[in-house]
């Protein structure tokens, strides 16, 4: 396929999600087609303390996306000041020539080098009256970034990111109309495999291994899928997919 | 309040389309930089702005300063996609009876944040029920970076015509919005709003 009918594809089906786990999925294969190893889709605001539709998924390496929490890098990450700075998409070359960077953030551009990002290319979101957003599509560590796909990387951040900020503006409008479907929720396809095999009693890691799925994207499943049931731990969530006859036992022990 | 003005009413919104005019020079030549005609030092003006364009151009009970607006090309003569950039529209660019375009959309330099998008929305909600009204099924549009989300965040389903492209050192893009009643729902649901945002006076002077 051209990479126009990549991004054609990833459009349509883009436009069709309708849960967050399920973008997650379906960006995380667009990412590898374009030639690049992790993103992340994000408002750029603290997720503990904003309020309201935010956007925030991410596939990172582990270690990276542990440093961003602990460290709390999220409020002077440079690339999100660069978004400030620029309406067009840039790569991470191109960051000191829109700001100069604090002596913190130079730490921060290391220490995403030495948990293993290499390069990186960042779609600013502006949207008049909202948080500033981004979509970064990044290679691992030692990984050029693929100079031929950035136009249409630009065209696949633009549109996951307003695929991402339609679903949780549903999400949101959802619980505020307490909808009937919440008492009987289905689950998609992905979740059902997910609380399958965690019914089976495998860990999220076995899970994504089984599935060739990432690690964060079964936690994110899992996670919508509670969030359908609106219940807080694994076990609940087994249950009651069980008790809906959305699994049988004889799936739990298959 | 959003007045839809076509060649048979410019002169009685002369005032409210000056200002649109003096407003696009401050947006798209003062403060975006774009290489495009200034008439008389002080209104931003060209080919596409001529007798076959329609305005939406939201403004104040006295009808005569400029909030924001926007042009609407008809796809059946020349314009912006077909004259200037056909290159960002990989399988050509798209004509038809139902095909107009959108340039030139913008809010007054003046807004801030929310307001800005009010009036983009208002702009949006009207460029909806015009489509309804003018039998369009389809807009085109030419995006430069900075308006891509924008656009795309009005909700409504948009389609890339091509891969963007650089042209003179900027990433420009070409999208396709799909427009039905079902889109003038969404959004009208979405605004929180049901009455129609384009005075129906100015639309019966208009045709």
């Amino acid at each position: 396929m051209s990479l126009l009918e990549d991004v054609q594809s990833f459009v349509r089906d883009a436009n069709r999600v309708t849960e967050i786990g399920e973008l997650q999925t379906l960006l995380e294969g667009a990412v590898r087609d374009l030639g690049f190893d992790y993103f992340a889709l994000v408002h750029h605001v603290n997720i503990y303390q904003a309020k309201g539709d935010i956007v925030y998924m991410f596939d990172y390496p582990q270690a990276w996306a542990e440093t961003i929490d602990s460290r709390g890098y999220f409020t002077d990450d440079p690339v999100f000041m660069a978004c400030q700075k620029s309406a067009a998409p840039f790569t991470w070359t191109d960051v000191p020539n829109l700001l100069t960077l604090s002596e913190r953030q130079l730490e921060i551009l290391e220490s995403a080098k030495s948990a293993g990002l290499g390069e990186g290319f960042t779609v600013p979101i502006h949207i008049p009256g909202e948080f500033t957003g981004s979509c970064t599509f990044s290679t691992r560590a030692g990984r050029q970034i693929p100079f031929m796909a950035l136009p249409a990387a630009y065209y696949v951040g633009s549109f996951a990111f307003e695929a991402a900020r339609r679903v949780v503006r549903r999400e949101s409008t959802a619980k505020k109309s307490g909808d009937d479907a919440r008492k009987h929720p289905r689950l998609t396809r992905r979740q059902l495999d997910c609380v399958l095999l965690a019914g089976r009693g495998k860990s999220d890691k076995d899970v994504a291994q089984i599935l060739g799925i990432t690690h964060h994207s079964v936690h994110q499943h899992m996670e919508d899928a509670k969030r359908k049931y609106e219940v807080a731990t694994r076990m609940q969530l087994i249950v009651r997919a069980l008790f809906d006859s959305q699994l049988a036992f004889a799936d739990l022990v298959g | 309040m959003i007045l839809v003005i076509t060649a048979n009413n410019r002169e009685k919104f002369r005032p409210a389309v000056d200002a649109m005019h003096r407003d696009r020079k401050r947006i798209f030549v003062d403060a975006m930089k774009w290489n495009v005609p200034v008439v008389d030092g002080e209104y931003e003006l060209d080919q596409f702005d001529n007798q076959h364009a329609t305005y939406l151009v939201v403004t104040d009970e006295a009808k005569e300063t400029h909030l924001g607006s926007v042009r609407l090309l008809p796809t059946t003569r020349p314009h912006l996609m077909s004259e200037v950039f056909p290159m960002v529209c990989d399988g050509g660019v798209p004509v038809g009876e139902d095909i107009w375009e959108i340039t030139r959309f913008c809010a007054a330099t003046q807004l801030r944040g929310r307001e800005s998008f009010m009036v983009q929305s208002n702009l949006a909600v009207g460029m909806v029920e015009l489509a309804l009204l003018y039998g369009i099924t389809r807009y085109t549009c030419v995006a430069a970076p900075g308006f891509l989300s924008t656009i795309m965040a009005v909700g409504w389903e948009c389609e890339p015509l091509g891969l963007p492209r650089d042209v003179n050192g900027e990433m420009i893009g070409a999208l396709l919005i799909k427009i039905s009643p079902a889109t003038l729902q969404l959004l009208r649901m979405r605004m929180g709003w049901r009455h129609p945002v384009l005075e129906l006076d100015a639309i019966a002077r208009a045709a």
